[in-house]
């Protein structure tokens, strides 16, 4: 396993993380200043926190209110 | 004119608050860039997850540049679509819901006006994510893969974003037909897989149907040049996008917000 993690090339692979980081912390800012979201509010919570990529984007799309 | 203007902006300045300009780019450039990143790294992928052999060992063919950016395409004609289609679903029929839409249409703004700015702001959104995507998507295949003319790239999104204008317009018309959002979100959804299954069925028939567009844009970058039926697609789809929108007026006008 060492191995491969020697073998990718970080610079490569490092948007992805990013992306993925900035999303999640988005997401968690409006997590807070939002009243109400579809759904239990803490539940989403754990969404954005334990799914990575499509815990954020899942809330967004689908997590805040439509009106 | 200005009308026009005044609701563009405001749907614009919605679509910040909202965070959509900083989240939709975000996920279309994911999109983008996820599948040449795991096409590149594949053979460690597979040796990572083992299951094989010992010994057993098999060529990986690379695949040419092209075929790489076609793999992102198909990223945005699955999932792309979904995002597209659940983010627009609210634009109308939730404004509706909520009475939104009455306080805005108790000023002497016109029907018209109200859903040509909502669909242009939607439009420039996606259009401008699916810009970024494809550029994430270029560069990667650039460094990985090898070289795909700029002008190519530039020539795949035109089209390719003819495909999602026609979605959002589905949307739009939809968004004025059912006033609960997670119904237009559906049936918008369900519209494009009949188109692309209709497609399918009578595929002899219908050589300019929308759904052919990534088709041909497939061929236009093996080939190199701009197919004819390219261009007879891209009419049909800017056709019927514009009939939907139209309807969608007409329907918007005709259902006085019942």
């Amino acid at each position: 396993m060492t191995e491969v993690f020697e073998t990718i090339n970080w610079a490569l692979v490092a948007p992805l993380l990013v992306i993925q980081l900035i999303l999640q912390v988005v997401a968690l800012i409006d997590w807070f200043r939002i009243e109400h979201t579809n759904g239990p509010k803490i539940m989403w919570l754990f969404i954005i926190l334990l799914l990575n990529m499509i815990g954020p984007i899942l809330y967004f799309v689908i997590g805040r209110r439509q009106d | 004119m200005m009308q026009f203007m005044t609701v563009f902006k405001r749907e614009m300045l919605e679509a910040g608050r909202n965070f959509k300009w900083i989240w939709v780019p975000l996920v279309f450039i994911l999109l983008g860039i996820t599948d040449p990143i795991s096409t590149y790294y594949m053979p460690q992928i597979i040796e990572s997850v083992g299951g094989l052999p010992e010994g057993a060992t098999f060529e990986i063919p690379t695949p040419p540049p092209h075929d790489v950016l076609m793999m992102s395409l198909a990223q945005y004609s699955q999932l792309g679509v979904l995002v597209v289609a659940l983010m627009s679903m609210g634009l109308i029929s939730g404004e509706r819901k909520s009475g939104v839409a009455e306080l805005v249409l108790v000023k002497p703004v016109k029907y018209s006006t109200y859903v040509t700015a909502k669909w242009g702001a939607v439009n420039v959104l996606v259009l401008v994510s699916f810009f970024a995507g494809m550029l994430a998507s270029w560069y990667y295949v650039n460094l990985l893969f090898g070289d795909v003319s700029f002008i190519h790239l530039l020539w795949t999104w035109f089209f390719y974003g003819l495909w999602l204008l026609f979605v959002i317009s589905i949307s739009v018309f939809m968004n004025t037909l059912f006033k609960v959002p997670g119904l237009v979100g559906f049936l918008t959804i369900l519209f494009v897989i009949i188109t692309s299954i209709i497609t399918n069925i009578f595929s002899h028939v219908l050589d300019w149907s929308p759904a052919k567009l990534s088709g041909y844009i497939r061929t236009m970058l093996s080939e190199g040049s701009i197919p004819a039926d390219l261009w007879g697609t891209a009419l049909v789809t800017i056709g019927i996008s514009t009939a939907l929108l139209i309807a969608a007026i007409y329907t918007f006008r005709t259902k006085e917000m019942a």
